[in-house]
């Protein structure tokens, strides 16, 4: 795999992932108590032989470079290769933000000329899934197109979120629609490519002055299907997007029914994070633990049912954690209830306090779009009083400052985002 | 070199670290036949000598070799450049040094005072003021800082940190008599009875002049041959130390230390004193519905089924539905079947327990196992049931209590 550069796309808002992303980038989001989204992205690179990583970032960066660092616990933390980040930056050809992922690339074309690779494999910093990019390449160098897509089959009702990709025979696609209403194909790209590098230069310089914002699923990928040039490459493992509050939330609970497990997190491929320091977990007598997921550091004296709890989560005596997603860190008061919620990092929840029962059927009011599904989410470092109630599809989110919130009920579908809250 | 802040003595002070790491110690019998004791796992996810090599590093010490000979491997392979205690630096940082061919000497350390002896050079050329020993099979948190300050302080060649312990426990200690000033007026080493209520912890400051003086000639015992001669002549004071600490030198100390640990986890949890160590690439515990876990030390990478209590369990444990683990500490990779039991055991790594198998069953001659060669007949577990790495016990099989299986053993 010296042959191959991987690069790996970060710098998307993830706007769908509300509160989570406004204070971090959405490949920096936890998932499954102690990795964060590209975790799986960086351990596929190394686990399929790829020694030099290229991160392009722009939205809130700062917590994604802080835990990618300088690539020490993926190896690549190299004297020749090894991981990068690319901001956007001033210089000659690059002096903007990038305006599309294929526009990351084009800002820059300086950084791929330079390198002696032939092949160029874009990822994304948002998906979950175990994937050898060698059979990948392997694919690629025999279909002989300067182009290879990897494609997954998805649910016939989920094609309109997907390009989705009409194959002839030789697996040459010859069809590719963005997010369609309707289509006969339900093969989705995965937004993963193989380009030869010299290729993939000659056509950013030949399409950037027709589109500004320059696209791989907009632009490019359609437009080298018009050219005859694209191949496909069929996937068959587990992967997912994770591209809406709804799709994180349930995705994340998945992980806890045994049957439908993924395989994700053992044998070689088991995804690769950077090791905390917390102390193991402890239970303490008149505990419950059950169907759960539970990191280090976390210390148990309530009871937590088919959740995830990341490390350094404290539960205190007579609370009850079911079905939720609890980040770094958060401390449950005594006697207080949290049921269908993703507590961001930090938040600390006040003595009976109840947050996410209610019903469902009202959407939040400050973005239906994204929370309709019957879920609360609290933002980071809220400190949620003693003694509330707070229904679901509820947004709350404390001061940037203090993290404090009023103390007052929320019903369900209701938001309380402090001031200084950027949603 | 690093400059050690003395705080407020107004004069900056350099520390070398020499951490003692080569006991052959025969206390810990099948546990330590493939490891050092240092290495030796304890409390869900650390080595013995993690909590030494933070306190060094909380303490603002970066310059530590660490004089190992006894089953190395386990211990360098644990420590390597130094990483998880940020010790890998371009000055200083961590050292193991074994014994080696230099000049005439060609031998093993022969005891402590050998080993310093036999690394002269390193502490001659240290440019060191004052030399900290310590000893690597030991679990406390403590800032060494203070320590440093009081042999500032006091000025006298040697420093050594003692502790109240009680009567019972005289015996295994060297205890020592100090003035009210601090100068220690006698020592006697593992005395059968002693009015001295001190216990010296092995925790040494040297005057760095003064060592390289004593080790002119070759030494033997830190105690015998350095302190004790001079001991009553104003030389060696006495630190006292009043937090918890223990000397891993047995089953049974292991066993104690560790269900104190369940007890009290301050050792391990206080979030201004983090003991560092090697992180393992695990995905987070999973309960599964129906396991019940109560007073217990769970680490990452478990799979949890069936019954945990009063217990330590550390990374990758499979415990199945039904089986019931009371008091037992359990470590890394071991699979225990369903419907086992387990009680008052300490089950070393990669052990296999099969389904229905008892480990730690009172009152039973276990067919197979009685005077068997797998077994550490010379032992003393204290009650204890011991396991040796790779172990794999047969469904249904019963080990009797206070038991020591050597690694590798096969029970039907």
């Amino acid at each position: 795999m010296d042959n191959v550069v991987g690069f790996i796309l970060a710098g998307g808002a993830g706007k769908r992932l509300s509160l989570l992303t406004t204070h971090r980038a959405k490949p920096a989001v936890p998932f499954a108590g102690r990795y964060r989204i590209i975790d799986f992205t960086l351990t596929n690179c190394v686990t399929s032989g790829i020694g030099e990583v290229y991160v392009l970032s722009q939205y809130i960066s700062r917590s994604l470079e802080r835990h990618v660092g300088i690539g020490k616990p993926w190896d690549l933390d190299r004297a020749a290769g090894g991981l990068r980040i690319l901001h956007p930056h001033l210089g000659f050809q690059a002096a903007d933000w990038y305006r599309g992922t294929a526009d990351a690339f084009y800002q820059n074309a300086s950084v791929l000329r330079a390198l002696s690779c032939r092949y160029i494999l874009i990822l994304s910093g948002d998906h979950i899934y175990n994937m050898d990019y060698r059979a990948f390449l392997d694919y690629h160098v025999s279909c002989g197109r300067p182009v290879t897509v990897a494609v997954t089959e998805v649910p016939p009702a989920l094609t309109r979120h997907f390009g989705i990709a009409t194959l002839n025979r030789s697996g040459l696609i010859t069809r590719f629609d963005e997010k369609p209403l309707k289509s006969k194909s339900a093969l989705a790209s995965m937004g993963i490519y193989i380009f030869e590098r010299d290729f993939l230069l000659a056509v950013l310089e030949r399409m950037k002055p027709h589109h500004d914002d320059l696209d791989f699923g907009k632009h490019v990928i359609p437009g080298l299907v018009g050219e005859g040039k694209v191949s496909a490459y069929r996937f068959n493992g587990y992967w997912l997007d994770i591209g809406t509050l709804q799709s994180y939330f349930e995705t994340s609970l998945a992980l806890l029914s045994p049957g439908s497990r993924p395989g994700l997190f053992s044998g070689p491929s088991a995804p690769l994070t950077v090791p905390d320091e917390y102390p193991p977990l402890a239970v303490e007598s008149g505990a419950r633990i059950e169907g759960s997921m539970v990191c280090s550091g976390c210390l148990i004296r309530g009871t937590v049912i088919d959740s995830i709890l990341s490390p350094g989560v404290i539960v205190e005596k007579d609370a009850l954690i079911e079905r939720s997603v609890v980040f770094h860190d958060c401390t449950i008061g005594p006697g207080s209830r949290v049921e269908r919620s993703i507590l961001d990092k930090d938040v600390r929840v006040g003595a009976g306090t109840s947050i996410g029962s209610g019903d469902a059927s009202i959407p939040n009011s400050l973005q239906p779009e994204y929370l309709e599904f019957g879920m609360t989410l609290v933002g980071r470092s809220t400190r949620v009083p003693a003694g509330i109630s707070i229904g679901t599809n509820c947004l709350v989110a404390g001061s940037k400052k203090s993290g404090r919130m009023p103390r007052r009920d929320i019903p369900d579908g209701g938001a309380c985002i402090a001031a200084d809250i950027d949603l | 070199m690093r400059y050690f802040d003395t705080r407020g003595f107004g004069e900056r002070v350099k520390i070398l670290t020499m951490i003692l790491a080569g006991g052959t110690d025969t206390g810990l019998s099948v546990l330590t036949r493939h490891r050092a004791k240092t290495a030796l796992p304890f409390g869900g996810r650390y080595r013995i000598i993690d909590f030494c090599l933070s306190n060094c590093v909380h303490s603002g010490l970066h310059e530590i070799y660490i004089l190992a000979q006894f089953n190395p491997k386990s211990l360098i392979e644990h420590i390597r450049m130094g990483k998880p205690w940020d010790l890998d630096r371009k000055s200083g940082g961590v050292f193991i040094l074994q014994p080696r061919h230099y000049g005439e000497a060609a031998s093993w350390y022969l005891g402590t005072a050998d080993a310093l002896y036999q690394n002269l050079d390193v502490i001659r050329r240290s440019g060191a003021d004052h030399v900290l020993v310590l000893s690597g099979d030991q679990v406390y948190n403590a800032d060494y800082g203070d320590m440093i300050a009081f042999h500032i302080a006091h000025g006298k060649p040697v420093t050594i940190a003692c502790k109240k312990v009680r009567p019972s426990e005289q015996s295994r200690f060297g205890m020592v008599r100090c003035a009210r000033d601090g100068a220690v007026r006698e020592f006697r080493e593992k005395p059968r009875r002693s009015q001295f209520d001190r216990a010296s912890l092995g925790i040494y400051l040297f005057n760095r002049r003064f060592l390289v003086d004593a080790l002119a000639r070759p030494r033997r015992d830190i105690v015998f041959d350095i302190l004790m001669p001079r001991i009553g002549a104003e030389k060696v004071f006495g630190f006292t130390f009043d937090g918890y600490w223990e000397d891993i030198g047995s089953i049974p100390s292991y066993y104690a230390a560790s269900m104190r640990l369940v007890r009290y986890r301050s050792l391990i949890s206080r979030r201004d004193w983090p003991i560092f160590t090697r992180g393992d690439n695990l995905p987070p515990s999973i309960f599964e519905t129906g396991s019940r876990v109560q007073r217990s030390i769970i680490a990452d990478g478990c799979r949890i089924g069936g019954f945990v209590s009063g217990s330590i369990v550390f990374p990758g444990v499979t415990v199945e539905p039904g089986a019931v683990i009371e008091n037992s500490i359990l470590f890394s990779c071991s699979k225990i079947g369903a419907h086992a039991r387990i009680d008052r055991a300490v089950i070393d790594k990669q052990v296999t327990i099969g389904p229905q198998a008892v480990i730690g069953a009172s009152g039973v001659a276990a067919p197979g196992v009685e005077s068997c060669a797998d077994m550490d007949a010379e032992l003393d577990t204290g009650g204890i049931t011991v396991l040796g790495k790779l172990a794999r016990v047969a469904e249904g099989a019963v080990v009797p209590r206070g038991v020591a299986i050597e690694p590798g053993a096969i029970l039907t």
